[in-house]
């Protein structure tokens, strides 16, 4: 069969896209191995870091799985009128720049913001710059992802399926707990994996909340910009290989469900 | 003891989708609604079951409001066309799930179960699940799910539509044994006539979400009240013709095809009409005889009440199931007939194609409709 020019482009292309996007991976992998990054791991500061960040990251999946859920299965089983115009308000924080999330999260639980003075006075309860507040921005900027997940989990349920247990005689409570969940739980546990790697690798809302604090990406930027590759190095692949741990988990799932 | 639905109409999306159906079925029968797809049958059964809210009109039975109930307050079972069985659930999970969701005792989940299960010959199959099961199998399966429940009415949507001839045969036999041994009120979907004249003790026609005509199934199947139900209910034979003469003693003269009919079916006013002839109701006598021209159709009609009918050539023969065979006549004006009849006939007699034939057709078996929609509906002053 003749090659075709279109056929050489395509390769091309695909050959240029093949070298930029593994040059990081491998620049990372050499300069790991050059600053022998893995026993930089292994020091207690970046023991608490992680720690930290998968704390931080495991509590706002849990808090992002519950209200995801509902407010997909809301979008999905419960439109009304202005339901399209709240659906788009709930998944600003996907488009949002996390900066800018971190900002406003700033202005509403800061000592002087909207909730946070408030809360301040009353009960003296300081948000920003807690585990707290790294929850409270992972939580924001995860919660729209969950929430699509799960509209679109709950979307691949036949409707026949909730009438069907509806015409049984199950109430709705008794419908999505029976019936929606158990038939969507692939695509949920897909989208809580996806929000918890999301989570473990915020930065922007989250370090403009941390203030002292640290996560393993705000850490990989301080040491990265101090001068100190090493940790960077070590941090860096551990963050790869988790994100390449969750997307074959995610894959896997998708295939069991084909 | 009455299912009522009193101008029951339905929008969605701000289009009709049901627009003022009413009836009234007595406790016990089985309506079948026949439609085309997109009808408005489905949503017909999902309003009754309550699966539908923004509906308007009435709905009762025997006296009580179901439009107050929700639809897990009334006392409906909904086979669904796909059956909608619970894929992550066994058979038995699948049928104790609405006595579940009822909080019937567990000894009474058990007893009923085992009941029903026996009742529909799927005890076996109990632990397996939908997947596991053929069609047919899921069927009982679902129909299983909904009687366990003892449904005051059940709604089955096309429950016959996926399964093969054989199974649709032997569900159908055993969908109206237990209808009729439980005097569950039945509302029944197809868009299958065959289905509609043996399920149904009566006939609901419903197009673009109204009610053209409803009646017994002899009386929708003989006397259709537009050429879309005829057409529908496969009478096969709906030619235009023309009054010519209203003879008294309820008989009407009608031309059509180049020959004229006696008709004892006929609209009181009006003279362009639809003439519907069943393909069962045509007989076929033979080729044409030495005496036909004896005496003439008209008097012959007159005499007898029997239409003679010729001129028809045999254009093709098609067989059927069993030992029927449908045959298709056309005479030199280039019209058709279509008729039944027995191969075995057709074989004796040396009926071939191109063959000229004779045919009868009784007076009360030409049914003629107005052909001016209009005249179906409102009498001119």
């Amino acid at each position: 069969m003749k090659t075709s020019g279109f056929s050489v482009l395509m390769t091309l292309v695909v050959l240029v896209a093949g070298l930029f996007f593994g040059s990081p991976f491998a620049a990372l992998l050499r300069s790991f191995v050059a600053t022998d990054g893995l026993a930089q791991l292994l020091d207690r500061q970046v023991l608490v870091v992680v720690a930290t960040s998968l704390i931080t990251a495991l509590l706002a999946t849990g808090l992002a799985a519950v209200v995801g859920i509902v407010l997909g299965y809301h979008f999905t089983f419960r439109k009304q009128v202005g339901s399209r115009w709240l659906k788009t308000f709930f998944s600003l924080p996907l488009v949002l720049p996390p900066s800018a999330a971190g900002y406003m999260l700033l202005l509403a639980f800061g000592r002087y913001g909207l909730i946070g003075a408030p809360l301040y006075q009353a009960f003296s309860l300081q948000i920003m710059f807690t585990m707290t507040a790294l929850v409270l921005a992972q939580f924001f900027v995860i919660t729209p992802l969950m929430m699509q997940a799960a509209s679109s989990a709950f979307q691949q349920v036949p409707e026949s399926l909730v009438k069907a247990s509806h015409s049984l005689g199950a109430d709705e409570y008794t419908t999505f707990v029976k019936v929606l969940l158990p038939l969507s739980r692939p695509v949920l546990v897909a989208g809580v994996i996806t929000a918890f790697a999301r989570a473990i690798g915020e930065f922007g809302a989250t370090m403009m909340v941390a203030g002292r604090l640290k996560t393993i990406p705000i850490m990989i930027y301080s040491k990265a910009m101090g001068g100190d590759a090493g940790v960077a190095d070590g941090l860096s692949l551990l963050l790869v290989l988790l994100s390449f741990l969750v997307l074959l988990l995610v894959n896997l799932l998708g295939e069991s469900r084909r | 003891m009455t299912l009522i639905l009193d101008k029951v109409s339905l929008n969605i999306d701000r289009h009709p989708i049901l627009e003022q159906i009413s009836f009234r079925l007595p406790i016990g029968q089985s309506l079948v609604v026949l439609g085309n797809s997109g009808a408005g049958k489905s949503k017909l059964l999902e309003v009754v079951a309550g699966l539908r809210s923004n509906q308007s009109g009435k709905i009762s039975y025997d006296g009580r409001d179901l439009g107050a109930l929700s639809p897990q307050e009334r006392k409906i079972g909904f086979v669904f066309q796909n059956y909608a069985l619970f894929p992550h659930m066994t058979a038995e999970a699948n049928i104790t799930f609405g006595l579940q969701a009822r909080q019937a005792p567990v000894l009474e989940q058990a007893k009923w179960l085992k009941a029903v299960a026996a009742e529909l010959k799927i005890d076996h199959l109990l632990q397996r699940f939908p997947a596991e099961l053929s069609g047919g199998q899921q069927q009982r399966v679902a129909l299983a799910r909904c009687m366990v429940l003892r449904p005051e009415v059940l709604l089955l949507d096309e429950p016959l539509s996926a399964l093969d001839a054989a199974s649709r045969e032997r569900l159908a036999l055993l969908m109206k044994k237990i209808q009729k041994k439980y005097q569950v009120t039945m509302l029944y979907v197809t868009h299958d006539h065959n289905e509609a004249r043996y399920m149904g003790d009566q006939v609901l026609v419903l197009d673009q979400g109204r009610v053209v005509q409803m009646g017994k199934p002899e009386e929708i199947f003989s006397r259709p009240v537009t050429r879309f139900v005829a057409h529908f209910t496969a009478t096969r034979n709906i030619l235009p013709g023309r009054i010519r003469e209203r003879c008294g003693e309820g008989g009407a003269l009608v031309e059509v095809a180049g020959t004229q009919l006696l008709s004892t079916s006929f609209p009181d006013w009006g003279e362009d009409v639809w003439v519907c002839m069943r393909p069962e109701h045509v007989s076929l006598i033979g080729t044409v005889s030495e005496n036909s021209d004896e005496m003439s159709g008209e008097t012959f009609a007159k005499t007898s009440g029997e239409n003679l009918i010729s001129g028809y050539r045999i254009c093709q023969v098609i067989p059927q199931s069993g030992a029927a065979v449908l045959i298709e006549l056309m005479n030199r004006a280039e019209q058709r007939l279509m008729v039944f009849a027995s191969s075995r006939r057709i074989e004796d007699q040396g009926l071939l194609v191109n063959t000229e034939v004779e045919l009868v057709v009784a007076a009360r078996h030409v049914h003629c409709l107005p052909r001016q929609p209009e005249d179906i509906y409102c009498r001119p002053e």
